[in-house]
């Protein structure tokens, strides 16, 4: 028994102790971290050393719970007496409620998912003190925005015991726990334990009167705020300013400079720079952030500005920053925001941002406190500066926030300076200030003694220690140096620099701007050099020369520098500046359009232009006035002229078309082998398990064209499984070659129709005279191929064969004349062609090896090229209407069922000619002959054309439809005039805005070409991209140093990477469509009216739509990155042209100045 | 004392086009899929938050444009990554084929510290569909030839493996990292030292 007792206090004292330490540990943390996060671990941890006392020797039997050792069930019992309890009880439940997945009632689990815990939390503290709704409604989204990560797992654990210390009601509940121990606990219990348990509740207090934040802390600097809340957070931040987003601080200070004496323009954009800053922090404030770290924040703190009746509530916050510490106060009207009406207050809130305070604590000497003599009544503070002008007085709610204040206040000044008399560290302070008994405790319990006397006002003093030390004078200057601030200077320095830097003497005007501040400075040094050694005075005055010389040489490279880059981008605007449109006009109406557009010529392009650039163009005018923006219509051309044009675009369009289509099929054909293979081996694969013969047989016979995967197995063993490939595509070839006799002809009503929407050719009549001609081509073909009724692979480049292997097979001799036959006079008409069909020796001979005997089995049909070619269509019901018909004639005609009979040979023809007949053009049968490197080269541009149409703009009402095809055919046109360059990722979405706009082929196809012709320098092969890059830079540079220095200090020069898509698409996957159509329009006017790189202003315009919010959260490279992707489709359009507009025409004036 | 190490894990999703890269890291990250992606131009990134032996870590994803054109641009974006993922798709034999060439030109680009030990984890994606072309085996046999990547098969689409390959690539990562800061150690006490010492400063050199 005596053992077992001795047992028990050792038990307890090791739980009191582990309670002790955990107490230790988060007021250190409180101290050393300035704030406590509410999922501390050391809060979890002091959570779980608490729960153990309080189960310890518990009754369970008393609570009516048998099993677990739930500490929550004696919450709740004792919630019925105690009202603290209840409150807790409450909250506890309603979480519960909220999500019943977590049950509380076992306690000691750990949960996963914080939010309902962290929202109903902030919640409940909010309510008590009706928290300025900013602070409350910023902490939330945090909340939300953080409940995604898993980082606080254990916030469900110890629950209850977790929301009483928020609360700040454990000590009380655990006081009750204690006195009323004998109904819930054993008589050995500690809690029934009459030292320990007062100890308990005791050790308590101090936690318990901690604030804790649920704020962003350094921990969690990684889980980024999405776009909407930087905007949200800048919005709050900027309704100070009730301009529009163009009033750029830097730009002002540009524009004064050039009208305005340096002087005053300087000052004057500092002014509005500081200004702007100060809004900007005061939401800043709310968090914890790069800049400054947030010692202290308390809403509802009153204070009594000047002119006003009534104290005022706002929120207190203490920052410290590196070199100062700062306090602000910022009125609760201007903490919400966009609240509702608030353009009706915007004058209201002027006047609130002229109460709000905020005071650099190195201007105060003094620290008045003033406190009644009632316990735990508040407080107030009036700070009093070194002229002696007292500060409003700040009124502190109950429950010891003034102490708190001050000992923030204290810690921060560490470790240059302190409060004078200490807070804390010494002893007798505690007899001369007095601290409310519960408070005394509450915040340093050791150290605080209880001295029961009336509190009185005290004042303290603010030491800088620095100011004490002897070389005091030196220091000073030092000072002066380090605290000038820097962007004062760099102001200072531009604004001169802009107004004439080539301008000497006026470098030497700017001199003496410095000097008052200077002689300020002496002055006030004199004072204090008085009782100095002459020798420090001659110390201090050659470093006072160096500094200043040191200044005066920066600031001289840094004109000379900028004069020098805006040389360099003198070349970037046009110089004579086109006036500004007046304020009725609206851009390119339809009535203006009609002026300019006289009998249907267009002759002032100079006034068309300068109509689109500053107002864009009316929509249903888009049609008809961007073949003239695009430069595709001449100025002064007539309408014949343009139908003419229009109509000679179409022919060239439909007979590259049909060339493409021609190449198409055979590449659709090779694909539909290659598949076919890869199944055949995955299935045999599967089935015989033999994969590697099958493998085999597919490096034999696809050859080059297959890929290296399969090149590590090499030898061939199994000829079963070749017979196996072959039955199967034996069978695929059956099956196409019924198909394909039907379908043949469908490709040339396709072919017109897409390619002739608006030009009504007589389609019916063309489709009989073209059937004719191509029937007699076929003839030669079909007595080659009743030869060789098995040749299946007509595959032209076996006609470059024909020379070198004529003894050959008769296979390869057989289709080579069948393909000389499909227009032997024209194969030199089209140069391009020509070109490419010139044989190459390496290539022949590589060929040559490629073409065993046996090959010819495994080429699977060709049918099924026109087949893949008819589901590609825009067909419409007139042209299955036709087919039958068209597959009634082949069916007549001997030479085509003979066709169908060898396997689709004819097939393959037809799908190889008929297009260009349908284009009744001499050109068109420019003979099919490719070599099949450009079949290769093609096939795989083809390939990705099709994945990117699919993928692109889908969810446009537009392309919702076939017309993904006619983005096809145009871009595949487009690709095959320009294989060398290619297909390129990005083309898709430059083309689809044009078609989307002209519904026409071949009208988008020669805008396309047109709009390349600027576009393509910015893809991989140009060099465009990295000279806008550069440009970027200097215009940021010119334009907006801040910015400029946010970007260098980042040391990246790859920033620029987020204009890249941009640049690349002209903004269109940034804008939605209309916002694009708009976009483009000005894009293409500016190069004739303003500037020529248009896109850069834009870009910089975007920038500079975000600036502060980029400057504000100091930004990097991925940040940027991931804001504007989130950003995209959501700018406003409008005003980010003006914006655009007015830096061409600020660049322009620059310029012109020089 | 944790804070002191890094918590962001930088991987670099690499692949053909149309391979199904966004799909995959929008899967992972907002347990989402879309067919309305586009043609991903440039470069983009998500984050996401994870927890890989106990401690948190933020992951950071970048998408890139799958054309090989646009590989120049891979600098920018490379540098600094702590995992690569290489995507290919399943129905696409290409897509497979031009593993190697992504994986080389990453090494290129990326120039990490130790190639031959970069972690890389290689995704067959799109197993949804039927047209399956490259099978499981070829692939496993390619990895293994690469010092023995992790391979899995997923489904972006169907949320197949997602998770859980990406929490591999999250743990390759990290073991990466925690060798790099063996090496690093010694320097992060020198600057902790320095730091100290600076609010002393002022005193010392008022001459």
């Amino acid at each position: 028994m005596v053992q077992g007792n001795a047992d028990g206090s050792d038990y307890k004292e090791r739980l009191i102790a582990s309670v002790k330490k955990e107490v230790k540990q988060l007021m250190e943390e409180a101290v050393t971290k300035k704030y406590v996060h509410e999922e501390s671990s050391s809060v979890t941890s002091l959570c779980g050393a608490v729960e153990a006392c309080l189960s310890q020797g518990l009754r369970r039997r008393a609570l009516g719970l048998f099993k677990t050792s739930s500490t929550t069930a004696l919450l709740h019992k004792i919630a019925k007496s105690c009202p603290e309890a209840e409150h807790i009880s409450k909250l506890v439940q309603e979480i519960e409620a909220s999500d019943p997945s977590k049950r509380s009632s076992s306690s000691s689990d750990s949960f996963q998912r914080p939010p309902m815990l962290k929202k109903s939390s902030s919640n409940s503290m909010s309510t008590g003190t009706n928290a300025a709704a900013s602070t409350s409604s910023a902490s939330a989204s945090i909340s939300v925005s953080a409940s995604t990560s898993s980082m606080s797992l254990a916030s469900m654990k110890y629950l209850w015991i977790r929301l009483a210390l928020y609360e700040k009601r454990l000590t009380k509940i655990i006081e009750y726990l204690v006195s009323n121990a004998s109904s819930f606990y054993d008589r050995d219990s500690l809690v029934a334990d009459p030292d320990y348990g007062s100890i308990l509740s005791s050790l308590l207090v101090g936690p318990c009167a901690l604030e804790f934040t649920r704020a962003k802390t350094a921990d969690h600097y990684w889980t980024d705020p999405h776009a909407d809340e930087l905007v949200q957070r800048h919005r709050i931040s900027s309704c100070r300013r009730s301009s529009s987003t163009c009033s750029r601080p830097a730009i002002i200070n540009f524009k004064r400079s050039l009208n305005t004496s340096s002087d005053e323009a300087g000052t004057g954009s500092f002014k509005s720079i500081a200004s702007a800053s100060v809004a900007k922090d005061y939401v800043e404030s709310l968090h914890q952030n790069a800049k400054a770290t947030l010692l202290y924040g308390k809403n509802n703190v009153l204070v009594l500005p000047k002119d006003v009746a009534e104290p005022m509530p706002g929120y207190l916050s203490l920052h410290q920053h590196i070199q100062t510490l700062t306090i602000k106060w910022t009125p609760n009207q201007l903490m919400n925001g966009y609240t509702e009406a608030e353009e009706a207050e915007d004058i209201d809130k002027d006047a609130f941002w002229a109460y709000a305070l905020n005071i650099n604590v190195d201007e105060i000497v003094y620290v008045h406190c003033h406190q009644s003599r009632g316990e735990d009544s508040g407080g107030t503070v009036i700070l009093v500066g070194q002229d002696g002008v007292q500060r409003p007085p700040i009124h502190f709610p109950e429950g010891g926030h003034m102490q708190q204040f001050l000992s923030c206040l204290e810690t921060g000044l560490l470790p240059h300076g302190q409060l004078d008399p200490p807070l804390w560290s010494q002893r007798g302070i505690g007899k001369m200030f007095l601290w409310p008994r519960s408070m005394r405790r509450r915040i340093l319990p050791s150290v605080m003694e209880s001295v029961d006397e009336t509190p009185i006002d005290y004042v303290f003093r603010i030491v800088s220690k620095s100011r004490h030390e002897e070389f005091a004078a030196t220091h000073s200057i030092l000072d002066f140096v380090r605290s000038t601030p820097r962007r004062a200077q760099l102001s200072s320095c531009s604004t001169t620099g802009s107004s004439d830097c080539s301008n000497k003497s006026l470098s030497i005007d700017q001199f003496p701007l410095e000097s008052p501040l200077l002689l300020q400075q002496q002055q006030q040094q004199q004072q204090l050099l008085q009782a100095q050694s002459t020798s420090i005075e001659m110390v201090c005055s050659t470093m006072r020369r160096q500094i200043i010389s040191r200044a005066f040489y920066g600031w001289l490279a840094y004109c000379r520098h900028l004069s020098t880059v805006r040389t360099h981008l003198s070349g970037l605007v046009h110089g004579r500046i086109t006036p500004e449109m007046k304020a009725d006009e609206e851009g390119l109406t339809k009535e203006r359009w009609q002026l300019l557009n006289v009998n249907g010529v267009l002759d002032n392009a100079t006034e068309f232009y300068r109509l689109v650039y500053f107002g864009g163009v009316q929509p249903e005018l888009r049609q008809e006035v961007w073949p003239y923006l695009l430069g595709h219509y001449a100025f002064g051309s007539t309408t014949e002229d343009r139908k003419k044009q229009d109509e000679t675009c179409k022919h060239y369009y439909e007979t590259t078309m049909s060339e493409w289509l021609a190449v198409d099929a055979i590449v659709q054909q090779r694909e539909k082998e290659k598949t076919a293979r890869a199944v055949a081996k995955l299935s045999s694969g599967s089935n015989s398990g033999n994969e590697r013969t099958v493998r085999a047989a597919d490096l034999e016979a696809g050859g080059e064209l297959e890929n290296e995967v399969f090149e590590d197995i090499s030898d061939i063993s199994d000829p079963g499984d070749l017979e196996f490939d072959e039955q199967q595509q034996q069978q695929q070839q059956a099956e196409c070659a019924v198909s394909g006799n039907h379908l043949t002809v469908k490709p040339i009503p396709r072919a017109m129709k897409t390619s002739t929407d608006s030009g009504h050719v007589d389609e019916g009549e063309s489709f009989n005279e073209l059937d004719e001609p191509d029937e007699e081509d076929n003839k030669p073909k079909q007595q080659q191929d009743e030869k060789n009724p098995e040749s299946e692979n007509q595959v032209p480049e076996y006609r470059k064969l024909e020379e070198q292997i004529n003894q050959e097979p008769s296979c390869s001799a057989s289709t080579a004349s069948s393909y000389e036959t499909v227009g032997p006079g024209d194969v030199h008409q089209r140069p391009t062609s020509d070109t490419r069909s010139v044989l190459s020796p390496e290539y022949l001979s590589a060929d040559d090896l490629q073409l065993p005997d046996d090959e010819e089995a495994v080429r699977p049909p060709p049918p099924a090229a026109a087949a893949v070619i008819i589901t590609k269509a825009s067909v419409d019901i007139t042209n299955w209407e036709r087919s039958p018909k068209a597959a009634e004639g082949d069916q007549m005609s001997p030479l085509e069922e003979q066709a169908g009979e060898s396997g689709g040979a004819g097939v393959n023809m037809d799908a190889l000619q008929q297009p260009k007949s349908a284009c009744a053009s001499p050109a068109s049968s420019n003979g099919g002959v490719y070599s099949s490197e450009l079949l290769e080269q093609f096939g795989l541009n083809l390939h990705r054309i099709e994945k990117d149409v699919q993928r692109c703009d889908r969810n446009y009402w537009y392309f919702a439809n076939e017309n993904l095809d006619k983005l096809r055919n145009v871009i595949s046109t487009y690709v095959w005039e320009h294989l060398d360059v290619g297909y390129m990722q990005g083309m898709c979405d430059l083309v689809a805005p044009l078609l989307v706009i002209f519904d026409d082929e071949s009208l988008s196809y020669s805008c396309f070409c047109k709009l390349m012709e600027r576009m393509i320098e910015n893809f991989p092969s140009g060099g465009a991209m990295d000279m806008h890059f550069a440009n970027m830079r200097s215009l940021i540079q010119i334009l907006d140093s801040e910015m400029y220095d946010l970007m260098d200090s980042n040391g990246d020069y790859t920033h620029f990477y987020f204009c890249y898509r941009w640049f690349l698409l002209d903004f269109k996957r940034e804008l939605v469509y209309d916002d694009v159509f708009a976009t483009w329009e000005v894009i293409w006017a500016a190069k004739h009216i303003a500037s020529g790189h248009f896109v850069l202003f834009l870009a910089l315009a975007l920038l500079e739509t975000y600036r502060d919010i980029i400057l504000s959260n100091s930004m990097d490279f991925t940040d940027v990155i991931k804001f504007f992707n989130e950003m995209a489709e959501r700018h406003n359009a409008q005003s980010v042209l003006q914006l655009a507009r007015s830096l061409v025409l600020q660049l322009q004036m620059i310029i012109e100045n020089k | 004392m944790s804070g002191r190490k890094k918590s962001l894990l930088k991987v670099i999703i690499l692949g053909d086009s149309s391979v199904g890269k966004t799909s995959l890291m929008n899967q992972y990250v907002n347990k989402r899929f879309s067919n309305q992606y586009k043609a991903t131009i440039g470069a983009d990134f998500c984050t996401k938050e994870v927890v890989v032996n106990d401690r948190v870590v933020t992951m950071q994803i970048w998408d890139t444009a799958g054309q090989e054109r646009f590989q120049s641009l891979g600098v920018a974006f490379y540098r600094g990554a702590d995992c690569c993922v290489l995507v290919y798709d399943v129905t696409a034999p290409n897509s497979f084929k031009n593993l190697d060439s992504w994986r080389d030109e990453f090494l290129i680009q990326a120039s990490p510290r130790d190639p031959e030990h970069f972690p890389f984890v290689v995704l067959g994606n799109k197993v949804d569909l039927d047209n399956r072309q490259v099978s499981t085996r070829r692939a496993q046999q390619w990895c293994q030839s690469k010092n023995d990547i992790p391979y899995y098969e997923t489904s972006a689409k169907e949320g197949i493996n997602v998770e859980m390959a990406f929490q591999v690539i999250a743990k390759n990562a990290l073991e990466l990292e925690a060798e790099a800061e063996v090496i690093n150690d010694f320097p992060d006490q020198i600057t902790l030292g320095s730091q100290n010492n600076r609010p002393g400063n002022p005193d010392n050199c008022q001459c």
